[in-house]
């Protein structure tokens, strides 16, 4: 991690304006845009998609048929410009460096959505003899068209380790916390909507998302504080943000936990690089284990991934690739499941988790001070902080859940075909913020500094964290609540 | 702090023993963990039945 990023990590949860209240503005901004389609006005329609190809200039198709004249780059060329706008104001909101940043953004974009491109190549993409026979190959990777967040990790990760010095050029821009947070809180209103056809399922994933917070907080963290005070002899300063860490939801719950303990900034720094890069390492395996051994129990699976992968965007992005590899592997064996509860159930997972950072930190902030480092009445823990800490854009998320629902509900059959395509549209920018979110995880993982910083003792309690504790009580929480319960049959 | 600083700190810190209050929350939190849990494996079976 670079000393910029390091500093505005650092800083992020001193600003007023941050990229939490960023994602509270843009998320419903981006939604409330698409939904003006239902008054039969296409706001969004220009958005481009991709499809899988063998022909590159087919690659590419603006996502409403009442854009059809416009050509798929110009569309992609349209949605970059919008997203240079938006985010271009965002930084400046950020009083960050607004042409570096459009420069660096525009580099980043059209690199990352080339991934995105290269991923839906009919070679890497294409699942069922169906595409086989329709774009004229004999092979294929299967990796879905999502396998495009993977080939935008890989390249971020490609220029993290072997051009260190593009990574600093490009890093105003590198900011995944900002990308997922909009990305989440537009999920928001597209998982309304998929609840909304099968609410009883839905409020059984939400009574478990419960489970999730219990097991994060209370028997992750204090496992994994044990274990790093322990047995690895980390101070108290060290264990507890790197527990939060590990246990909870990564960067975030790091950076709350360091402020919460008064430890100093940079040790909830070097924390949340080394949960980054080990997020970018479960990003690449646990979808496919996933696959592999929970393709017939897709909630086990959607809930595993919530829980074991560290960071929102991480694990976000993860529900995303696993829900594409688990519906192409059931659709193979003629099971055809609706699209969005995987990824729906890992995003409520985490949301869930998130909504409990700030109550956590407080506690923690008062044992601290309180009989630890014991601090002056004046500078113990406030009930203040919970509302300091707590993640703000799970406001937006709550907003968008909101009005998607009460539409769905309310609405006519007519006009659900409607929300269906405007929920479409907002999905499209949902998608371009995952594959953002992707491609600068990976550009943030520099393993070779990691390495330098010595960080090798905090990497050993996570792996042991991880791989002897985390992902096995994990599968087993999420095996026993969501064992048998299967998302809807499409159609 | 430098790069150096946090690498020798981390590879030389002196072992601090848990202090009572820590035992506590760890035992604390395992426990209420546990007996949450299971109190919401029976909610759960009384909602499947």
């Amino acid at each position: 991690m670079t000393d910029t990023t390091a500093s505005r990590l650092q800083t992020a949860t001193r600003l007023t304006i941050n990229e939490d209240w960023l994602s509270v503005l843009i998320g419903p901004l981006v939604f409330g845009l698409a939904l003006a389609s239902l008054g039969n006005v296409d706001l969004l329609g220009w958005a481009a998609t991709t499809k899988v190809w063998t022909d590159p200039s087919h690659a590419l198709a603006p996502f409403a048929p009442s854009y059809g004249a416009l050509s798929g780059l110009a569309a992609l060329f349209a949605t970059y410009l919008a997203l240079l706008l938006v985010l271009s104001a965002a930084a400046a909101a950020l009083k960050a460096d607004v042409r570096r940043f459009a420069l660096t953004f525009s580099v980043t974009f059209w690199l990352a959505y080339a991934s995105w491109i290269l991923g839906s190549y009919a070679h890497l993409a294409a699942v069922t003899p169906a595409d086989f026979s329709k774009y004229g190959i004999s092979w294929s990777l299967r990796l879905t068209n999502e396998g495009g967040y993977i080939i935008a990790l890989l390249l971020g990760l490609i220029i993290a380790n072997f051009f260190p010095r593009f990574a600093a050029w490009l890093n105003e821009a590198i900011r995944p916390e900002l990308y997922i947070k909009i990305a989440i809180v537009i999920l928001g209103g597209v998982i309304a909507v998929t609840a909304a056809g099968k609410l009883n399922l839905a409020s059984t994933v939400f009574l478990r998302g419960i489970a999730a917070i219990i097991e994060a907080y209370l028997i992750y963290w204090a496992v994994i504080y044990f274990i790093a005070r322990k047995y690895f002899g980390f101070s108290r300063e060290w264990a507890a943000p790197l527990a939060s860490g590990i246990s909870i939801c990564g960067v975030a719950a790091a950076i709350a936990t360091g402020g919460a303990i008064r430890a100093r900034p940079q040790v909830a720094v070097l924390v949340s690089s080394l949960v980054v890069v080990f997020a970018v390492i479960e990003v690449l395996i646990l979808p496919f284990l996933a696959q592999t051994f929970l393709a017939h129990e897709p909630l086990v699976a959607a809930s595993w991934i919530g829980l074991s992968v560290k960071t929102d965007g991480a694990a976000v992005a993860a529900g995303g690739i696993t829900e594409a590899l688990i519906l192409t592997k059931n659709a193979a064996e003629g099971i055809n499941y609706q699209p969005g509860w995987i990824l729906g159930t890992t995003a409520t997972i985490k949301v869930f988790i998130d909504l409990f950072i700030g109550i956590w930190a407080f506690i923690l902030a008062h044992i601290w001070t309180t009989y630890i480092n014991v601090a002056k009445p004046s500078s113990r823990a406030k009930l203040v902080e919970i509302y300091q800490r707590f993640p703000k854009f799970i406001l937006g998320f709550i907003l968008t859940f909101i009005i998607g629902l009460s539409l769905a509900l309310s609405l006519g059959k007519a006009q659900a075909a409607q929300l269906t395509a405007a929920i479409g549209e907002a999905n499209i920018f949902r998608v371009t913020f995952f594959i953002l979110t992707f491609f600068s995880i990976g550009v943030l993982s520099n393993f070779r500094k990691l390495w330098e910083d010595g960080l090798g003792k905090l990497a050993a309690v996570y792996v042991v964290s991880l791989f002897g504790f985390v992902i096995w009580v994990g599968l087993a929480i999420s095996w026993l609540f969501f064992h048998g319960i299967k998302p809807p049959l499409a159609g | 702090m430098a790069d150096t600083d946090l690498r020798k700190e981390i590879q030389e810190q002196q072992a601090e023993p848990l202090l009572p209050i820590e035992k506590k929350l760890i035992v604390g939190s395992l426990l209420t963990g546990v007996v949450l849990l299971a109190v919401l494996v029976v909610v759960n079976l009384f909602l499947g039945s």
